[in-house]
């Protein structure tokens, strides 16, 4: 009898003690997915010219470069325009204001934890510097450059920071924490910001997520104070949390693309400024039905191009218009629209080191191939 | 995991080189040992004849070994060295922490990768002591064991190869994985050097008649009790293992098996090796079946401690172990850096020993007290009597071989661990792994090419300005993603190695990049590289045409690159003594920029400046 306790006892022993070496399978929580940020794949244009950077090379890491692209007015082509003798992992961040001229900041990557700028005004034949900042923001609108060549940045840290033409340095405007302080900013209960913009007058304008149903978060910075600024949104939307998702200038007045309501069953609302930007227009709101955006273009006179998960895009020409469905997004690993100078509209969608324009023009329901690249990406060369 | 490796390849031709004079010159100072050991000994014996009679007089005729004592000793002794052997490969210097520990540790929890972490980096930091350690304390090892058969240095011995099991247990095998899923006897669990630890505390036991019997009474029990609990985690439900393939992809046993199949290893054992991963990924139910019941039913015999159930238990587990070395452990040392045979042969000899303890006969010998050590003097005498010449020529000439070569094991231990001890009171990285990436420095002497430009204050400076002190020069992109920064923390880590000596250097970066030639630019990169804060630290920049003109008197590159890319640019140093010579030039390529190629750079800049400091 005591050897069959023993042998009990011994068997349970190592029972125990092979449960405790073994792995039991547990039921965990997945966190929520992330709302996926916009992508900084993006176009913008002038009356000059027309740019978009994508980014290329290997998917993600040392071997992903962000290239940019330019097509002058009157031209039918894309050509490589990225700024030389800066590595480019990190993604480029462009701002315009107008004619030939062309801002450009590098966002930190690898060992590079701030962001060179730079900027050309002879359409990308020549490149000057500015002066570094401290780290833009992962946002296609962290950098804007006013009308007198002043510069606004968006950190990373949440600081809008100015640099002003022959200053070898910026200055802190603002930041996230106040701004959200300030009167304009309680009242709409800021949270982040995202965006950062001129006024054709030369205010600074910041745009960010708000908590408070309703308010658009757009602000301007005016006789020493900042100023809320967005549009009010009718019926409807007005019941609905905004986030600020695009502010830059077109068409001589500010253009804005706000996300209105919960991802899944929110709406995108392109805003413009018209009479001098007292006033905002707004485009009917576009049901994203479960997508969400996922890069933007602008044209110089104000259109506005959304590709959406799923290779979906739609386009808008104004305030007065409707949306319009595009054909189904050509196949890419990066892909982004872009308004040539002349008219119509292009896909640029890239793979690897090649780059595949797709033209909508004079077929409006298919996408035409109109130009093949090959890009000399030195692959190891931030490795 | 940080730190852990050198990112070198592991067989870095440098490196390499260095490991295998490493090993000569150790090599030879170990048969010097040996041979000076057998010298002294046979001419104190020679010469003393009065104390050869007195050693007479002392020697007492050895007792009788237990039997199971003597195959764990000389067992695990050829073992250890095997294992030291294995230690020796060319490639285990810069391998052992990336190919061998890293992978290892790579699924156990995080307190036991940031534990292993720690052994990684010391390892990494220098790797032609740390490897030759780890040949010669596992071959010293073994060969104390072999030799000293009896007394309190074959019993040290065992205490030796316990407490080298443990590290290695820990630090090298990552516990043996016991904190990982998938654990299975079959693979390895709880790791061989935790068995070189059984074996090596059972050696170390002390050999009296109570110990022995209760050996005999527990051994193989234990070794039961062991081999229950990991049959039932063999049979856990849930683990994989009854599983031949699951939704297309390999069960537990049959993906170990194929993973150990396609490493590399002579054709023939690959093709038996995969052929028995297909069988278990066919029949992985039966196969597991087959394990979990070997497994359970000899665990439950041995518990029974009956000698006509045991033996046939004993002789079929071997048998199973031998065949799961071959097939499931692929015999442990191949496919690249292997250093052990893995834990089936541990195993079996700890079983057949559990076997001998238990059916040997109380011996008669055991119950009288533990003989006297050969070495000894005579009990009465104190420390201090021992020490003194005359017994300690009394002592050696009435010593054993056994006993001498005992004492030369222990000076091959100490001669491995010697240099790595030393190693480890620098907390600079070998300077090997900078030379492997770059090669040495190029001697000079000619005048520098003078420069005159603004630093990053915008102050001029110039290479006249900073006469009468030695200059480290270097050339920086400030907007570099890769190289440069690196090369800054190395200059800043020269610096602070030079220590007091700093204050007659000048560590002098050039801007590399004449589009970003700013002093925002300059303020910006120290800032991200903390060289704000360093007092001789000037980083310089001018116009574009002053930058070019410098960097043609240096033969230094500066080239654009299409596409996003950095500026396309030499990796180099310069070293300029007090009079404005240059003295010596570096390739300063980073490599992988690890901390431990960063610390061994420094260290080689560090030594560079400080040369040139001492030259009149």
């Amino acid at each position: 009898m005591r050897t069959v306790r023993k042998a009990a006892l011994v068997v349970l022993l190592a029972v125990l003690a092979a449960g405790c070496g073994s792995r039991v399978a547990t039921r965990t929580q997945l966190p929520a997915a992330p709302h996926p940020a916009l992508s900084l794949s993006t176009a913008l244009a002038t009356s000059a010219a027309a740019w978009a950077t994508i980014p290329m090379g290997a998917p993600a890491g040392a071997n992903l470069f962000w290239e940019l692209f330019r097509m002058p007015a009157g031209g039918t082509r894309w050509a490589l325009a990225t700024p030389p003798d800066v590595a480019t992992n990190g993604a480029l961040v462009l701002t315009t204001r107008g004619g030939q001229t062309l801002v450009a900041g590098v966002r930190p990557s690898l060992h590079l934890i701030f962001s060179p700028v730079t900027g050309t005004s002879d359409g990308g034949k020549t490149w000057t510097s500015s002066p570094p900042q401290a780290g833009l923001a992962n946002s296609p609108d962290a950098l804007a450059v006013g009308p007198a060549g002043q510069l606004l940045a968006l950190g990373s840290n949440g600081q809008a920071d100015v640099n002003r033409p022959g200053s070898s340095g910026w200055a802190r405007l603002t930041s996230a924490r106040a701004l959200a302080a300030s009167t304009a900013g309680r009242a709409c209960r800021l949270m982040a910001l995202s965006a950062a913009s001129y006024t054709p007058a030369g205010d600074p304008l910041l745009g960010g997520r708000c908590a408070r149903p309703g308010v658009a978060g757009i602000f301007a910075y005016r006789g020493g104070s900042w100023q809320a600024a967005g549009p009010v949104l009718p019926g409807a939307l007005a019941g609905q949390a905004h986030q600020v998702l695009r502010l830059t200038t077109a068409g001589g007045g500010n253009l804005a693309l706000l996300q209105v309501g919960r991802e899944a069953g929110g709406s995108l609302v392109a805003a413009w400024t018209v009479n001098s930007g007292k006033r905002w227009m707004l485009s009917p709101p576009l049901a994203l039905n479960g997508a969400h955006p996922v890069s933007t273009a602008f044209s110089h006179n104000g259109a506005v191009a959304v590709t959406l998960s799923g290779g979906h895009a739609e386009t808008i020409t104004g305030a007065t218009a409707q949306w319009q469905v595009l054909p189904a997004l050509p196949a890419g690993r990066a892909l982004t629209l872009a308004f040539p100078p002349g008219g119509g509209l292009d896909a640029l969608a890239a793979a690897g080191s090649e780059l595949t324009v797709w033209r909508l023009g004079s077929r409006p329901d298919a996408w035409v191939k109109a130009q093949a690249m090959k890009v000399p990406i030195q692959y190891g060369s931030s490795s | 995991m940080p730190g852990m490796n050198s990112g070198l390849n592991p067989n870095d031709p440098t490196v390499v080189a260095a490991f295998k004079s490493a090993l000569i010159h150790q090599g030879i100072i170990a048969l010097l040992i040996f041979a000076l050991l057998s010298l002294a000994w046979v001419s104190v014996r020679e010469w003393s004849a009065a104390t050869g009679a007195e050693a007479g007089r002392l020697a007492r005729p050895a007792e009788p070994e237990p039997r199971w004592r003597q195959l764990l000793r000389i067992g695990f002794g050829i073992l250890w060295i095997f294992d030291g052997v294995l230690q020796a490969q060319p490639a285990m210097a810069v391998g052992l922490p990336s190919q061998v520990i890293e992978p290892t540790a790579a699924s156990s929890p995080a307190w036991v990768q940031h534990l292993v972490n720690w052994a990684g980096t010391t390892w990494s930091y220098h790797p032609i002591q740390a490897g030759a350690a780890a040949v010669w304390i596992q071959a010293g090892i073994g060969i104390w064991l072999l030799v000293a058969a009896r007394g309190p240095l074959s019993r040290l011995a065992g205490l030796a190869s316990a407490g080298w099991g443990l590290i290695v247990w820990v630090f090298g095998e990552s516990f043996g994985g016991i904190f990982a899923p998938g654990l299975t006897w079959l693979f390895g669990a709880p790791g061989a050097a935790a068995l070189y630890c059984v074996a090596g505390i059972l050696v170390a036991l002390p050999q009296r008649p109570e110990v022995s019997a209760r050996l005999r009474r527990w051994m193989l029990p234990a070794i039961g009790l062991f081999l229950i609990g990991m049959a039932v985690l063999q049979a856990w439900p849930g683990r994989g293992f009854w599983q031949g393939s699951f939704r297309g992809q390999p069960g537990t046993l049959a993906g170990m098996v194929q993973s150990m199949a396609v490493t590399s290893q002579p054709s023939a054992l690959s093709a038996l090796v995969s052929s028995f991963g297909s069988l278990v990924r066919a029949y992985g139910f039966a196969v597991n079946l087959v394990a979990v019941t070997v497994m359970a039913l000899a665990g439950v015999i041995f518990l029974t401690r009956r000698p006509r159930l045991v033996r046939p238990a004993v002789i079929a587990l071997t048998a199973f172990s031998l065949a799961d070395w071959v097939l499931v452990e692929d015999l442990g040392f191949f496919g690249g850096l292997g250093t052990d045979p893995n834990s089936m042969i541990p195993t079996a000899l700890l079983v057949i020993a559990g076997y001998l303890a238990l059916t040997s006969a109380p011996a008669a010998a055991e119950a009288t007290a533990e003989p006297a050590t050969p070495m000894a003097s005579p009990p009465s005498a104190g420390w201090r009597e021992r020490l003194k010449p005359t017994a300690l020529r009394q002592s050696a000439a009435g010593s054993s071989a056994r006993t001498m070569a005992s004492v030369g094991a222990i000076g091959v231990i100490i001669l491995g661990a010697a240099p790595m001890a030393a190693a480890q009171a620098s907390p600079q990285a070998s300077t090997i792994l900078a030379q492997s990436i770059a090669g040495s420095a190029a001697p000079l002497d000619a005048p520098a090419a003078p420069f005159s430009l603004i630093d990053q204050h915008a102050k001029p400076v110039s290479l006249a300005g900073l006469s009468g002190r030695a200059v480290l020069l270097t050339f920086l992109d400030p907007v570099c993603v890769t190289d440069c920064p690196l090369e800054a923390q190395e200059v800043r880590q020269a610096g602070a190695l030079l220590g007091a000596q700093a204050r007659h250097v000048a560590l002098v970066a050039i801007n590399l990049n004449p589009a970003y030639n700013s002093p925002g630019y300059l303020q910006a990169f120290d800032r991200q590289e903390r060289l704000t804060q360093v007092p001789n630290w000037h980083y310089l920049t001018g116009s574009p045409d002053q930058l070019r003109q410098v960097y043609r008197r240096y033969g230094v590159a500066s080239q654009t690159l299409p596409a996003g890319s950095m500026l396309g640019h030499s990796d180099v140093a310069f070293v300029i003594d007090r009079d404005g010579r240059m003295r010596a030039e570096l390739d300063f390529d980073p490599g992988p920029g690890t901390a431990a190629t960063k610390s061994s750079w420094a260290a080689v800049l560090a030594g560079a400046v400080s040369k040139v400091l001492k030259q009149p």
